[in-house]
């Protein structure tokens, strides 16, 4: 098992954690903060991939986009979720 | 693909970094924490992937860091100023 492998092995490991607080999470503010965690540690997956457009573009639209206009919808709307 | 090992063992040790920034983001008792946990978590990234461009050997890939630290600046910004009470 190389070097790689455990790089590879550690950051999939994170981003299936970052994906489960995401979806388990009763704050939405919380959740949306798991997501940002996890879309950036897929951007460092692409980038180990050795794919830099695709991390650019992935960089962009999950630490950017998604966490902006999420953040507008909580806002918008409530922000915990109701038992 | 000509790699130097010495960065790729900076690139694990950052990565652990991570996975003990994650344990404060899932078990943080206020949003604030769990906002400090993420913005720690993107600087660690930047450092993971300059390390990496210099252990791949390419240029290119410095490109990634730099756009990505400039983007994570936005969404720490956001949730900051939802915190505040903001964005109206």
């Amino acid at each position: 098992m190389t070097i790689w492998a455990v790089l590879q092995v550690l950051i999939l490991v994170l981003i299936v954690v970052g994906s489960v607080l995401a979806v388990w999470l009763k704050d939405l503010l919380a959740s949306v903060i798991a997501l940002g965690g996890s879309s950036l540690l897929l951007s460092l997956e692409f980038y180990l991939l050795q794919a830099p457009d695709v991390a650019i573009a992935e960089a962009g639209v999950g630490a950017a986009l998604t966490t902006a206009i999420f953040v507008l919808a909580i806002r918008k709307t409530q922000r915990k979720e109701e038992e | 693909m000509i790699v130097a090992l010495p960065f790729a063992v900076g690139g694990v040790a950052l990565l652990v970094s991570i996975l003990v920034c994650m344990v404060r983001l899932s078990i943080g008792p206020t949003a604030a924490d769990r906002a400090v946990a993420l913005d720690t978590i993107n600087t660690l990234v930047v450092a993971t992937m300059m390390l990496l461009g210099a252990a791949f050997d390419e240029v290119v890939l410095l490109d990634v860091a730099l756009v990505y630290a400039l983007l994570s600046y936005v969404g720490t910004l956001f949730i900051a100023r939802y915190l505040e009470g903001g964005l109206d």
